[in-house]
């Protein structure tokens, strides 16, 4: 089963008693919430860090130290890597397969948070194997699903609800990307932007806690350098603006093409024989190897010293682009057989070498008129981030943050708002969304959550249609009025600012009851209606229209002031019509 | 109780209940404590031995590259330092290094972008910019070029800065003689030679880049001053001869050559710089032998002129049966030599100076004109026209 492949059920989560937990210890969950969150993310940041070394320590023994072309090292060993990571996939870790990021939204969505320690492991193990052998594939997408795999686990040892279980593998997976990318505002905004989908006041406290902890931790290892050396990022002309602006375009347009390349190989490859499943991640390292054995060993791996060398302009135009493409055919061959690993890094890896191609031809043609090539080769690197990702917000803050200089935000924010529309318009579907539907499941889509519009009760807000009566009213000069109306419900306006929807049976029932000069309040029963106000949920007023059949709604600054009425058939129409 | 009984609505089962669980998140937490204090502990010593296997690889990289630019191999090189780098990022020494292999290696665009980039974060650097000038000069951009230049001896240097700004002043110098910029390279040569120490080897230098500069006096004066002293390096006797020739000044000249040819260091030179410096002598000897000097007694002086006149005769009769079609200019020598007498006597010539200077103006002259018209003579007829070039010279002796 696709769904079986992607998160193991093994293991039974035991049944916890919320009701009799809520007597006993009220703020338990509570307190460990925060004190979990730190554990969690100083867990995430060292394993992190070991994943990081265990993938260095696997280059040099497999590719040795400096790779170069001609070394059949570079055919054999992301092929032999391909192959032993297929068998690990299939007997030993099918939860390992993948990115990361999907697992995780779907041990989310589908299994309440739940990783389980297998999975964890073989994320671990296969995908250091792969990218450190020379496989076209990232750590930081790994690193989440480690991250998050750590936070399951820990809320399944201290048996905390069901609930917070759920909540859990979004605050691990900030961690796990933190740490990686040492960029802890990005983590925490891919997270909520890819993961979530939506802002959580519930959440992000934690999110915040734990990511910031993984990175204290990886940079006490690290240093405080992101994964390469941020040049100095300027924007020297408003004209150059225009360069931005190309890269935008182009960005927009290599997202696609990556997009499609992925869209059609992955599925394709998958859809052949079984037994073929076990090669394909041999096959793919064959000819990744075999682009580095040829003359571009660059594209071999993470890619995070090249990018590095790109930003610090040790390339040439020409190259840079060559390397692009290749990276983006590598990447695809690799991700398409199924070889554990992620994309992050290859996405900024393209965009990276995107940029500085755009920098090093402007500054080649153009040398008066330019900013450095590492500004481009940044701003590329939030451009393809924002049109293959579809993460908008976090490519703009991954920039920010990483470059530290919010001059050059302008840029940034122009040529990944055009990557990001271009992308969309040309391929409407998100990547991360295709791959869901290709493993069979439906996840929420995470654009689609992020630019939903929730309709309010000003939407459905009708005008003031019924009497309004003061609370002081004798009852028989309310049932004067009332005799004229053909209405069913009208409002009484009380003393205190508190306002109450009498139906016209209540009115009969009151006259029946009581002398005729009796105040109409001392009719009425105690409870009052709700508060309620334009700028409300539509949704909330629907707990009320059992007990009410009018609302009356108010204004903010004046509760003696009615905006309007709304009943139960304005907020079904306004919902039908929406 | 009653009081503790007010305060919790718990059964004493839930209490229970109660105690263990807390025991049980204590004991959770002290575990995932002691699990994050032994993969802390795993991780530092992972970590640790991995930082220093990148730091010996690093400095490994970096010899094999200092190894294969001493050489001459400079994509090997270039290799080298890049895998340097990748473990050891952000050293200054070793990017400028990668940057001059892909330089030497003929990767001028990548060279240009990585050193441009260096720049960027120090755009004071000397060397930095000294490559980038060589590069510019590499590929035939000569304002770069020498606004680079210009830059270099502005900017910073590590180590002896001034000998270092007198170094890239000269190579600026020498690339603007090749570019036939004479004017600026002789600023360039004042400003040189106004600082340079007092070392005969770097006043040679400047010396010999003036004379390629078209300032052959001032180097004259260089090379004098610098043969003054005691001992006197061979070259500068020898600068001194050759400069003092093409100035004219064949006295001083030979009296510098012939102390060149007496030198003790002159047969351990060159067999062709010996030969040169000979026939260099042979030639200024026989100048002298042809020029008329005031001093010489009348009857010897008016002997030479007439045989100047016989060899510049010779040389347009020569000239103009070359041409195809009869020069003006030609034609206008031939008629002045028509009015100078054709049958003279020494004696007779010695008593008239007035016509000795009219028949040398005439020899100068065909001289010249014949060597504008049927190119560059030979023989004493090269000799004659070197004289032409500098009559003022040759008085000043």
């Amino acid at each position: 089963m696709k769904v079986d492949s992607l998160v193991e059920t093994g293991e039974q989560i035991e049944p916890i008693h919320n009701s009799e937990l809520q007597k006993i210890a009220p703020t338990r969950e509570e307190r460990l919430f925060l004190v979990l969150s730190i554990f969690i993310g100083v867990l995430s940041g060292l394993l992190v860090v070991s994943f990081r070394v265990a993938i260095e320590w696997i280059r040099i023994l497999t590719l040795g130290s400096a790779p170069h072309p001609g070394q059949y090292r570079l055919l054999l060993a992301p092929a032999l890597a391909g192959l032993g990571v297929a068998l690990l996939v299939r007997w030993l870790f099918p939860g390992a397969v993948g990115s990361g990021v999907n697992q995780t939204k779907a041990a989310l969505y589908i299994y309440n948070g739940y990783i389980s320690f297998r999975t964890v492991i073989g994320k671990f193990v296969t995908s250091a194997i792969a990218i450190g052998a020379g496989h076209s594939l990232g750590p930081e997408d790994p690193s989440l699903q480690i991250g998050a795999g750590v936070a399951s686990m820990i809320a399944r040892r201290l048996r905390l609800s069901r609930q917070s279980l759920r909540l859990f593998a979004p605050i691990g997976a900030a961690a796990g990307l933190a740490a990686a990318f040492n960029a802890p505002i990005s983590a925490i905004l891919f997270v909520i932007e890819e993961v979530i989908g939506r802002w959580s006041a519930a959440v992000l406290g934690s999110v915040v806690l734990s990511a910031i902890s993984s990175v204290v931790v990886a940079r006490w290892f690290w240093g405080s350098e992101p994964i390469f050396r941020i040049p100095q990022v300027t924007l020297r002309d408003p004209r150059e603006l225009t360069a931005y602006a190309v890269l935008g375009v182009a960005g927009g347009l290599v997202a696609l093409i990556f997009s499609k390349a992925l869209g059609y190989l992955r599925p394709h490859l998958r859809s052949l024989a079984r037994w073929t499943h076990f090669f394909q991640p041999g096959l793919a390292g064959l000819m990744v190897g075999a682009i580095g054995f040829f003359g571009f060993p660059q594209v071999m791996g993470p890619g995070y010293g090249v990018i590095d060398q790109a930003m610090h302009g040790q390339f040439a135009w020409k190259l840079l682009i060559a390397l692009a493409l290749l990276k983006l055919l590598a990447t695809t061959l690799s991700f398409s057989s199924g070889t554990p690993g992620g994309m992050f890094a290859p996405t900024l890896f393209i965009g990276a070498m995107l940029g500085a191609a755009v920098g090093s031809f402007e500054k080649h043609y153009f040398p008066h008129l330019t900013g450095t090539v590492g500004a481009y080769a940044l701003t590329g690197m939030g451009v393809l981030f924002a049109g293959f990702l579809r993460a908008p917000l976090t490519s703009v803050f991954m920039v920010l943050e990483v470059s530290g200089n919010y001059s050059i935000v302008l840029p940034v924010i122009l040529a990944n708002t055009i990557a990001y529309l271009l992308s969309r318009s040309l391929q409407p579907v998100p990547i991360f969304e295709i791959f869901t539907h290709q493993d069979g499941l439906d996840l929420p889509s995470m654009e689609e959550q992020r630019e939903e519009s929730v309709l309010h009760i000003e939407d459905a807000l009708g005008p003031l249609n019924v009497p309004v009566v003061s609370g002081s009213e004798p009852i028989e000069a309310v049932s004067a009025t009332m005799s004229f109306d053909e209405i069913s419900a009208f409002l009484v306006q009380l003393w205190d600012g508190s306002w109450y929807t009498m139906t016209r049976d209540e009115l009969s029932s009151a006259t029946a009851m009581l002398t005729g000069n009796t105040p109409i309040e001392r009719a009425l029963k105690p409870d009052r209606t709700p508060l309620l106000f334009p700028d409300l949920p539509l949704d909330t007023t629907l707990r009320y229209f059992s007990r009410w059949p009018l609302l009356p709604v108010l204004n903010r600054a004046n509760k003696n002031k009615l905006e309007g009425v709304i009943t139960l058939e304005d907020v079904l129409r306004r919902y039908q019509n929406s | 109780m009653p009081v503790f009984e007010l305060r919790s609505p718990l059964t004493a089962e839930e209490r229970q209940y109660k105690r263990k669980l807390i025991l049980r998140d204590v004991v959770a937490l002290l575990s995932l404590f002691a699990i994050t204090a032994a993969l802390a502990v795993a991780t530092y010593f992972l970590f640790n031995s991995f930082a220093r296997r990148r730091q010996a690889l690093a400095e490994r990289w970096l010899e094999r590259g200092e190894s294969a630019m001493s050489n001459g191999h400079p994509e090997q090189a270039v290799d080298a330092f890049r895998s340097a780098l990748e473990y050891d990022p952000g050293q200054r020494e070793t990017e400028i290094k990668l940057a001059m292999a892909l330089s030497a290696a003929g990767r001028t665009e990548e060279a240009v972008s990585y050193f441009n980039t260096l720049l960027e974060s120090e755009p004071g650097n000397g060397l930095i910019n000294l490559q980038l000038a060589r590069l510019a000069a590499k590929q035939g951009s000569e304002s770069r070029a020498v606004e680079y230049y210009q830059r270099a001896l502005d900017g910073r240097w590590q180590g002896d800065g001034y000998e270092r700004r007198r170094m890239v002043r000269l190579e600026l110098t020498r690339y603007l003689i090749n570019r036939k910029d004479y004017s600026k390279a002789r600023t360039q040569l004042l400003v040189v030679a106004g600082n340079a120490p007092d070392d005969p080897k770097i006043k040679l230098e400047i010396a010999g880049l003036m004379e390629e500069a078209q300032d052959p006096a001032s180097a004259f004066e260089i090379y004098q001053s610098i043969a003054d002293r005691k001992p006197c390096p061979i070259e500068a006797l020898e600068g001194a001869g050759r400069v003092a020739f093409a100035l004219g000044r064949f006295q001083l000249a030979r009296a510098y050559l012939e102390r060149a040819a007496n030198h003790p260091d002159f047969g351990s030179q060159a067999e062709t710089v010996q030969s040169s410096n000979r026939k260099l002598l042979d030639a200024t000897i026989h100048v002298l032998q042809l020029v008329p000097g005031t001093e010489l007694p009348p009857k010897e002086r008016a002997a030479r002129v007439l045989h100047a006149a016989e060899v510049a005769k010779g040389r347009l009769a020569a000239c103009s049966t070359n041409t195809p079609t009869t020069s003006p200019s030609l034609a206008d020598l031939a008629s002045r030599w028509q009015q100078i007498p054709a049958k003279s006597s020494p004696m007779v010539l010695a008593r008239d100076p007035q016509m000795e200077q009219t028949i040398m103006n005439l020899v100068f002259d065909t001289e010249k004109q014949t060597a504008a018209t049927c190119g560059p003579p030979s023989g004493e007829d090269a000799l004659l026209l070197k004289i032409a070039q500098s009559p003022m010279g040759v008085e000043m002796q």
